[in-house]
């Protein structure tokens, strides 16, 4: 409390603690937000249990487990960095930053092909072939396209976010004795990482 | 004393039930706050004294609001309670809500615009909507409930008294909705009968006219 | 305390930047607080006057001034606006603003950018309903609801209206987050949770709601929009999605906001009562904990909105047996209020007229909510005009009045002006007289029959009707009377300098009337509860010479 009091508004006013109360509590939200897609998926897997079966048959699991395995690399290399610049090694660090960058875009450049090849066989939503299919499938691809594009949205604003951070890492606004704010970007980006272990055995696994 | 359908008994009851409660609370509190601005005005004086809060007053008027709630929901329950179970016997009528206008059809396949019932007969309605959300409302008989397109909800009714009386749709459906009204004619039996006779010789001889198959699941 | 008389008030300091820039830019908490104050006001008065024109519709049955596709649209606009831009902001972002840090002896918020870019979304988020009206299609004309599968139908611009209130959803996310980091890292030495005061117990409870909850309308507007774009079928039952889906999720997030809007004017009430019967509270714990209560209980109700639909009959027992419930924590604070008022020294000043006047229109508004929450009665006074008396009543007599009085409270603190007393007074009885007239009819209609969100009624109900228009008027008169008291003493020249006037016992009353930039010239020590009234002789000696 007490250094608090010794700074004024006129300073930068600076509470680590603060920073990273405010930080859980944003991510908290997040989760709350896919938490209510989740319980949209919960309802709709519970009526249709047997067309989301079928539907999630046509996703394929190969090129999910890869996604899976660039993101959790890339989380490891997030806390990599920020132990390097716990150690003051700011090239490591920014090293580590741009690694993850870099996996991000394999993760989303995936997406792109996993999702273009669905649309060029037709499945996006109001297309011919799916309003063909039942209600259930419908859904399912529904809420495909709606969860994982979320979750892509939330990659891409990680990524600018840790570009962000690369600089101020690169301009030492990040250093061994300030990195906040990249602990605070890290754990954006396992919170992204954690909601994608989700989806992942929802629409890939559980057939 | 039922007048014009079973439910209003029980749920004019709950409602009074509350209501009374709830007056004699608020004119208590409405009386102490009164009361105490003026005996206790700053003009008169006196000193102020610190009470800080008393454990067995906490106690007591969190404990009895509990027990009064308790028998508030009590009421309210058993009355839906009674509205949820339909009679095996009842006499099912199929309405279909539209945007804006309600259509009845009997088990022998007449329409009507309006519902006409006979007197002590519990009837039974099957709603269904081919759009958007209605809300099939009979003010005199006390319930309403929704219609919607992707569930086959029912309700029941035991009209008691012969007469007319609004029906309304009660949730917001668009441009006219509060245009939606239609009647619930509620005959002696004999009356209804005749009337019914009536109804399925019109229908017949104009039968080359094909009932519509609705299925409201696909209707956009 | 202290003479700060040499610090620049808030108000006058220069920064970086001036001009209007100087307010829009900066990230004090007291100027953000005055920036929602203006821009929520600005709403309100564009609210006000939709209700006053749907009153002037509903005059007379039939046709009376516009056509049932403008109705639709203002109810829509009055209900979005009253909801999203003005109650659920007003008091956290504007009161909470400007005097948590006060309060809890701290210099700023958290996070003071973080703050401004609140305000900011906030406006950003207004601008696009306002734009929604004008562009080609027509303003909304749902219902503040957004109920499917209406709102996927209707041709009208529902999707700008929704992205705004996603927008001022997160808006209002952001201000709760700071809210907690703030008391919980911020207070001053030796105040404790205990010894805070208890609008700030209020705006903690809130702040909570408003991070729990408002994700999941966030999400839940958002995939409508989507609905909208791509029909995904999430929603549409023409897809297979399920309407009522919809309606919970919507719900999920709405009861509990309605107690956002609640809570922060139980907190102003707590502060009021006390200071006016210049005693200490009564059962400080019990309503803090109270709050709290509130917050958790509240997030567990929402089906009461949808008994009609047709959910199972252990869903419907469940949400009616918690609805009830949910009532006792309102009740203990009532009765913690008025226990308040017992062996004090009560002076009438207007604050404490708002605040009585809060219980008992409060109380109206929760005892229907009683009501409607038993279910056989819910069947029929669902979607009647008994609806919307009830949430007029807690949302206008209580959320309305509780910011009425905070505004009458603070004021000479907030622009060391003091209005004219005898016309506050003159100002709520007109006001309260006004209330009672416009919203008692509806619910005798609502009761008699008369369904909600209607343009055309039938003849019978044209008596409450017109009543009820009359009442608008009278209700509009309290207002101006308020107003333009304030207007007047805003304008005038003398400045108010007591910096005490009530004999406050809380932080904000030892600083200047326009607090300085940073609040405190010394951050306080704090030794007691924030209501130790100990000057009892001295203080109403004062008083009385
Ligand atoms: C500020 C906003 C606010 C608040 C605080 C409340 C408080 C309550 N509301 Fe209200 N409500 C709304 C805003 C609010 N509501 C809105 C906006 C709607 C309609 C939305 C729409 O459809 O557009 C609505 C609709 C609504 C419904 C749905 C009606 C319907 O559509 O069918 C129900 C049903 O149960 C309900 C119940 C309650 C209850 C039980 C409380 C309780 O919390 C009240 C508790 C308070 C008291 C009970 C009074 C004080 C206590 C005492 C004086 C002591 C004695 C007490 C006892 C004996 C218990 N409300
Ligand atoms: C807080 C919310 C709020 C407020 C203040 C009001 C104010 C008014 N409302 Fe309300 N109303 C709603 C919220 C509110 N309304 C909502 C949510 C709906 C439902 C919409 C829907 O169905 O979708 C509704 C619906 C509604 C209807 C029903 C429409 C229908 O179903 O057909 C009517 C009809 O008369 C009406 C009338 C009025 C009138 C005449 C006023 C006013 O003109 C009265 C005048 C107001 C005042 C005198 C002052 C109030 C002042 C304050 C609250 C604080 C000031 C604060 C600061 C200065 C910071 N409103
Ligand atoms: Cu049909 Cu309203
Ligand atoms: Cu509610």
């Amino acid at each position: 409390m007490s250094t608090i009091a010794e700074h004024t508004v006129g300073h930068v006013h600076r509470d680590d603690i603060g920073s990273r109360l405010g930080m859980w509590l944003f991510l908290f939200t997040e989760l709350v937000l896919f938490g209510g897609m989740f319980l949209v998926y919960a309802v709709y897997r519970f009526t249709y249990q047997h067309e989301f079966h079928v539907a999630a048959k046509e996703l394929n699991t190969s090129v999910g487990a890869l996604n899976t395995i660039i993101l959790l690399t890339s989380s490891l290399t997030i806390v990599l960095s920020i132990i390097a610049i716990r150690k003051n090694n700011k090239f490591l660090s920014v090293f580590f930053q741009i690694s993850t960058m870099v996996l991000a875009f394999g993760f989303l450049v995936n997406k792109y092909f996993e999702w273009n090849i669905k649309i060029h066989h037709g499945i996006f939503p109001g297309s011919e072939t799916l309003l063909g299919k039942g209600n259930g499938e419908i859904i399912f691809f529904g809420l495909y396209y709606v969860m994982t594009g979320l979750h892509a949205l939330h990659v891409i604003i990680g990524v600018l976010l840790i570009e962000v951070m690369a600089g101020y890492t690169i301009k030492g606004r990040i250093n061994s004795t300030n990195y906040v704010r990249l602990e605070a970007a890290g754990l954006y980006w396992h919170l992204v990482d954690i909601i994608w272990i989700f989806l992942f055995p929802l629409f890939y696994l559980i057939t | 004393m039922i007048f014009g359908s079973n439910h209003i008994e029980l749920v004019n009851g709950a409602f009074w039930f509350i209501v009374s409660i709830s007056f004699i609370l608020l004119s208590f509190i409405t009386f102490l706050m009164i009361y105490f601005v003026f005996k206790y005005n700053r003009k008169k004086g006196k000193k102020a004294v610190n009470i800080h809060g008393n454990t067995k007053l906490e106690i007591i008027w969190t404990v009895i609001p509990v027990i009064l709630v308790m028998a508030m929901f009590w009421y309210g329950w058993i009355g839906y309670r009674d509205l949820k179970n339909p009679p095996k016997d009842a006499m099912i009528i199929k309405v279909t809500a539209q945007m804006w206008k309600w259509t009845f059809e009997y088990d022998n396949g007449v329409k009507t615009d309006s519902l006409y019932v006979p007197v002590n007969k519990a009837i039974e309605v099957n709603l269904h909507s081919l759009d958007v959300n209605h809300s099939f409302f009979i003010p005199a008989f006390r319930f309403k409930r929704d219609v919607m397109p992707n569930r086959n909800n029912s309700i029941w009714f035991l009209p008691a008294t012969v007469g007319k009386y609004d029906i309304a749709c009660a949730e917001y459906c668009g441009l006219n909705h509060s245009a939606m009204y239609s009647k619930v004619i509620v005959l002696p039996k004999q009356e209804y009968d005749a009337w019914m006779k009536n109804e399925l010789a019109k229908k017949n001889a104009s039968s080359t006219q094909l009932p519509i198959v609705i299925d409201s699941t696909k209707v956009k | 305390m202290h003479n700060n008389g040499h610090a620049v008030s808030y108000l006058d300091y220069k920064g970086k930047h001036s001009g209007i820039f100087a307010w829009i830019l900066s990230t004090d908490h007291k100027r953000i607080g005055l920036l929602y104050l203006m821009a929520s006001l600005l709403f309100f008065a564009v609210g006000v006057t939709f209700g006053f024109l749907m009153r002037l519709e509903l005059i007379a049955p039939g046709r009376t001034i516009m056509d049932a596709q403008t109705y639709n649209s203002l109810f829509t606009l009055h209900g979005i606006i009253m909801i999203f831009l003005f109650v659920i902001p007003g008091l956290p972002a504007v009161f909470g603003n400007f005097f948590l840090p006060i309060l809890i002896g701290a210099k700023d918020v958290a996070f003071p950018r973080l703050n401004l870019l609140s305000w900011w979304l906030y406006i950003l988020g207004a601008l696009l309903a306002v734009i929604s009206v004008f562009l080609p299609g027509g303003p909304a004309d749902t219902g503040w609801t957004f109920y499917i599968p209406y709102s996927i139908r209707t041709t009208t611009n529902v999707m700008p209206a929704l992205i705004a209130a996603f927008i001022l959803g997160f808006s209002s996310i952001l201000t709760g987050l700071n809210f907690i980091v703030t008391i919980h890292r911020m207070r001053a030495p030796g105040m404790s949770f205990f010894r805070m005061p208890l609008f700030v117990w209020s705006l903690y409870a809130t702040a909570w709601v408003q991070i729990l909850a408002t994700p999941i309308i966030g999400i839940t507007l958002l995939l409508v929009t989507i609905e909208r774009l791509f029909g995904v079928g999430l929603f549409d039952p023409a897809l297979g999605g399920d309407p009522v889906l919809y309606q919970h999720l919507f719900w999920i997030y709405s009861h509990p906001a309605v107690y956002i809007m609640i809570l922060p004017a139980m907190g102003v009430i707590s502060e009021i009562i006390p200071v006016f019967s210049h005693r200490t509270i009564f059962g400080y714990k019990f309503i803090a904990f109270s709050s709290l209560a509130i917050a958790l209980f509240g997030s567990m109700v929402w089906a009461h909105h949808m008994f009609t639909v047709g959910m199972s009959e252990t869903a419907q027992i469940i949400f009616s047996l918690l609805t009830f419930l949910v009532a006792i924590p309102s009740a203990i604070k009532v009765f913690n209020w008025v226990a308040t008022l017992y062996k004090g020294s009560i002076s009438t000043d207007a604050p404490l007229l708002y605040a009585l006047g809060f219980i008992f229109l409060f109380s109206i508004g929760g005892f229907t909510g009683l009501i409607q929450g038993a279910l056989s009665v819910n069947m029929h006074i669902h979607d009647t005009s008994f609806i919307v008396a009830h949430f007029h009543y807690v949302m206008f007599g209580g959320t309305g009045f509780g910011i009425f009085a905070a505004m009458h409270y603070w004021f000479p603190k907030m622009f060391g002006k003091m209005y004219n007393m005898k016309t506050a007074k003159v100002g709520f009885w007109v006001l309260f007289v006004g209330f009672n007239t416009l919203y008692f009819p509806m619910f005798v209609m609502g009761w008699l029959g008369m369904p909600r969100r209607y343009y055309d009624y039938l003849p019978e109900f044209h008596i409450y009707h017109l009543i009820s228009t009359i009442g608008s008027w009278i209700l509009i008169t309290g207002l101006i009377i308020m107003f333009t008291n304030f207007i007047k003493a805003l304008r005038s020249k003398t400045t108010y300098t007591a910096i005490n006037p009530w004999g406050g016992e809380t932080l904000e009353w030892t600083i200047p009337n326009k607090p300085p930039l940073e609040n405190f010239e010394v951050i306080p020590t704090i030794t007691a509860g924030p209501y130790e009234f100990k000057d009892n002789d001295e203080f109403l000696m004062k008083e009385n010479n």
